[in-house]
């Protein structure tokens, strides 16, 4: 059950390894720990296929894991029964990248946002409708929307939509896919305003998988930055964008382009060499060691421990 | 913006109707009662008049009826067969594909495999065989084609059952706490209705063939009851004496087959995406 | 990478591309209006906008390669000074891929699954094939592709997204063409790779003096590599000038808000964005006067009337705002 004193999602050792049809299976995330407590945002970054989606379809059961435990609000989802893993879906909801395709295209957005008060019989009726209603003006939409499809909806919009449905049975865990990512910039603003607001109103624990360093700055308390199936570093937000600790780290936020030509054209670039090698063939030692710019003997062979470097968790020989 | 429907379909709606209402209103509409037999009107050519009977627009059969009323009632029996053997394969067929491609595994390996079984045996070959077994009747003709069509749609169901299920949308709904009978009837279901549609729609036109088919075999619609098989079978001896036994619910059955099947290409490509805008 | 911005001289300026009073409709609905922009050699010019902003089927009727729902009316696009919309389609074949040549966004997508790197990039070279080889491989290391001999006999599925790009840019250039259109060349690849193919493309158009237009959404890669940069909205350019003026001040509303929505590593976290309320009205719903009137926390009547010109506010930086002066 639900109570005080214990983080609102704990993740440990999660791995998740697709069978591949010829050779090893393809280790998509393999080995990721971390904690997020209430009230805060983990911001988790990463390049295309680092498994920084998978990890977050895994924590809301979507995705079987290989290996590991994911605890959301103190309950177990890993091997759970059917009719567990639906009552821990009450206490976390996802948001996805795809307004378009979150939404079926045959429901009415008050039919949309109203399914999950509906199917766990919590509300019906009027006092469905009127908790529909609540939860479109808290996403920043008008009540009367709801009898409308999502066709006639903007992008944003229907994001904003998909986040009513996601705040329905007040989650203690919000994961959102790369939430911004599908939608233009002056749209991305207002929804990152909104998953602000929203997140310190109901001081919800929000996990933000996102390929966008800015972004996750914007909104996160801590940020993991994700390698080839497993964290690289785990660090404050300030610690990590101040003082990247891991090579990676700091060769994605000096690959960041700044919309700023007198900033973005002073930075140093560091190149990163070579293109990210296949989860299938994972590289022996440190994963990173193929386009490292400080590759050494070592991390060629020994694979680095995850230790504590100042206020960060570094996956690096020579981190320090 | 919707490309908007041109006059040739509106022309090919229009006939489609025209043969329903005609189908629906053969009581009403038929100048004769094409069950009623006359020896000394056998034979007679499109636009015979007689004093006592009236007029014959399309002519009589061997019998001496009414070839026009005939045909009417026979477009009775090509819609009543089409539209329920189409009901039937199209609701087993499509409740196996939603089963296969939501459940997958094991279950959808069993159902796909039997798919690929019946259709590696010619349907006609399945339905001559079945009803020699039973016996032809109007049940029987249902029953056959019905229980021998379904896989098609169940191959189009399943296809578009994986795609659908794969979408965010259904994700969502499992996080809601939906159940799998919910998730496949109001979030898969309309989701795929499209393409079955689609292929529906063909099937009728199929089934129209395939009635009149069994029916000119002496399997389908029995004497001496109406169908357009049975009189083109019936007028096939006369064709060098009255060549409208053959050529008027021959003419029938392309029209009507031809609308339907333009129908069908025309609704593939307005809800296929991929063939969208050319 | 530090660069000193080409300086903007209109006396001296004689573009590689020109295009004048660019129309395209669709139903009747002007979709890009009036479209102004020049690129000289050697020069990034960059035309930026959310989607729908016509950037990309200005791209495409440079091309004239537009869908067929779009019609072009007025307007004329010059190549060296020789006007393209005279060609015949027959002319213009010759000039895609040989003078002006064109990259996308999904590189995979764009080159043939069934033909081999060497082939594809070879193609455009009009030479006999052991001829073209040579060129191939020497294009291929141009590009950066490491171990172009063994690459050349691959097929694009072998190769990852950053490496299928390098292979279109050694294709759109090996003919030396003098302009590039690059459409959103590196939004489907990862941040580390898209630095290397804005590398890559900066320092093609300086060492080969090829032309650049690069379409994009985002103001970052603008930054990163445009010398020149129009922003567009609703099929207009609203503002156009040196990168460096316009984020240092920009003087259209839209191009000021855009630029204060994004969120960067050197802002306060948590701190609220700029947002345009509002979107951008469809095409059939065009207001008479400027249209980002309806979402301008300037606009008055006189904005809602009439269409404002863009205008100059300073050294070659357009504005097309009737208030351009009151935008901070």
């Amino acid at each position: 059950m639900s109570g005080p004193g214990h983080d609102a999602l704990v993740v440990a050792d999660l791995a998740v390894h697709y069978p591949a049809r010829n050779g090893p299976p393809v280790r998509a995330v393999d080995g990721v720990s971390f904690a997020l407590a209430r009230n805060e945002t983990l911001g988790l970054v990463g390049e295309s296929g680092c498994g920084k989606s998978t990890v977050a379809r895994a924590i809301v059961g979507l995705q079987p894991p290989t290996r590991g435990s994911v605890k959301v609000d103190g309950a177990e989802i890993v091997g759970a029964s059917r009719a567990a893993l639906r009552a821990a879906r009450a206490r976390m909801q996802m948001v996805f990248q795809d307004p378009v395709t979150s939404l079926n295209p045959r429901m009415t957005v008050g039919e949309a946002v109203g399914e999950p008060l509906l199917v766990r019989g919590i509300a019906r009726g009027a006092a469905l409708r009127e908790r529909v209603a609540g939860l479109l003006t808290e996403a920043g939409l008008r009540p009367e929307d709801a009898g409308r499809y999502p066709h006639q909806f903007s992008g944003g919009q229907r994001q904003r939509i998909v986040i009513a449905r996601a705040l329905a049975l007040r989650p203690a865990l919000l994961v959102c896919d790369e939430p911004v990512s599908a939608l233009d910039v002056s749209v991305r603003a207002q929804i990152l305003n909104l998953l602000v607001d929203l997140q310190r109103a109901h001081g919800m624990a929000c996990l933000f998988v996102s390929h966008d360093l800015a972004v996750v700055r914007h909104v996160c308390d801590r940020v993991a930055v994700m390698y080839l199936g497993r964290l690289a570093e785990l660090a404050p937000r300030d610690a990590l964008y101040a003082e990247p600790r891991h090579p990676y780290t700091r060769a994605l936020l000096a690959a960041v382009p700044e919309p700023d030509p007198v900033v973005q054209r002073a930075k140093p670039r560091v190149p990163l060499v070579g293109e990210i090698p296949s989860p299938a063939h994972m590289p022996s030692g440190c994963r990173f060691h193929t386009r490292c710019p400080m590759t050494q003997a070592i991390c060629r062979t020994v694979e680095p421990e995850w230790r504590q470097v100042g206020s960060s968790l570094v996956a690096c020989h020579f981190a320090g | 913006m919707r490309p908007r429907i041109s006059a040739g379909i509106w022309i090919i709606l229009a006939l489609i109707v025209l043969f329903a209402v005609a189908a629906l209103l053969a009581p009403w509409v038929s100048p004769h009662d094409p069950l009623r037999q006359s020896l000394l009107l056998r034979l007679r050519p499109p636009g015979s008049a007689t004093a006592s009977a009236g007029v014959f627009p399309l002519g009589t059969d061997d019998l001496g009826r009414d070839l026009l009323s005939r045909i009417l009632y026979g477009a009775r029996a090509s819609f009543a067969v089409a539209i329920l053997s189409v009901s039937v394969s199209l609701v087993v067929g499509t409740l196996l594909g939603l089963v296969a491609g939501w459940f997958r595994g094991w279950t959808a390996t069993l159902i796909m495999r039997f798919v690929d079984a019946m259709l590696s045996v010619p349907a006609i070959l399945l339905a001559v065989l079945t009803v020699a077994v039973l016996g032809p009747s109007f049940v029987t003709l249902i029953l056959v084609l019905g229980f021998t069509r379904w896989p098609r749609y169940t191959r189009v169901a399943y296809a578009s059952t994986l795609q659908v299920a794969a979408l965010p949308f259904i994700a969502a709904a499992e996080m809601s706490g939906a159940g799998s009978g919910r998730i496949l009837l109001r979030h898969v279901l309309p989701n795929i209705a499209g393409p079955l549609l689609v292929v529906a729609t063909s099937e009728f036109g199929l089934m129209i063939l395939f009635e009149a088919g069994l029916s000119f075999l002496g399997l389908g619609i029995q004497p001496p009851a109406p169908s357009w098989g049975s009189i083109m079978s019936a007028g096939r001896q006369y064709v060098e004496r009255a060549w409208w036994l053959t050529v008027f619910p021959g003419l029938g059955l392309f029209t009507l087959v031809v609308c339907v099947n333009v129908l069908g290409d025309w609704l593939r490509d307005r809800l296929d995406p991929r063939s969208a805008g050319r | 990478m530090l660069l000193a911005p080409a300086p903007f001289v209109p006396a001296l300026f004689a573009p590689a591309l020109a295009v004048h009073d660019l129309n395209l409709l669709i139903d009747g609905a002007a979709v890009v209006d009036g479209v102004d922009f020049a690129v000289a050699s050697g020069e990034v010019m960059a035309l930026v906008g959310e989607s729908g902003c016509g950037k990309s089927l200005t791209a495409h009727a440079i091309m004239r390669l537009l869908p067929d729902a779009v019609r072009q009316g007025r307007g004329r696009i010059e190549l060296d000074g020789e006007n393209l919309s005279a060609l015949s389609e027959r002319q213009m074949r010759r000039v895609r891929g040989r003078r002006i040549s064109m990259i996308f966004q999904e590189p995979q997508a764009a080159l043939d699954p069934l033909s081999t790197v060497g082939a594809q990039v070879a193609e455009a070279t009009g030479l006999p094939r052991s001829q073209a080889r040579e060129a191939v491989l020497r294009m291929l290391a141009e590009v950066g592709i490491s171990d172009p001999a063994r690459r050349i006999d691959q097929y694009p599925f072998e190769l990852s997204g950053g490496m299928c790009q390098r292979v279109m840019i050694a294709s759109a250039l090996i003919a030396r063409p003098a302009v590039l259109i690059a459409d959103e060349p590196t939004t489907a690849l990862d941040v580390t790779i898209q630095a290397q193919i804005l590398d890559l493309l900066r320092r093609l158009a300086v060492e080969r003096g090829t032309a650049i237009v690069l379409i994009t959404h985002d103001m970052g890669v603008v930054a990163d590599i445009a010398d020149r940069v129009a922003v567009m909205y609703a099929g207009r350019i609203a503002e156009t000038g040196d990168t460096a003026a316009i984020f240092a001040a920009p003087r259209h509303p839209y191009t000021a808000l855009l630029l204060a929505a994004l969120p960067r590593l050197t802002d306060v976290p948590r701190s609220r964005l700029a947002v345009i309320e509002g979107r951008v009205p469809a095409p059939a719903e065009f207001p008479p006067g400027c249209r980002f009137a309806g979402r301008c926390p300037l606009a008055d009547d006189h904005c809602r009337a009439e269409v404002p010109p863009l205008r100059d506010v300073g050294s070659g930086h357009l504005s097309a705002c009737w208030h351009s002066e009151a935008v901070r």
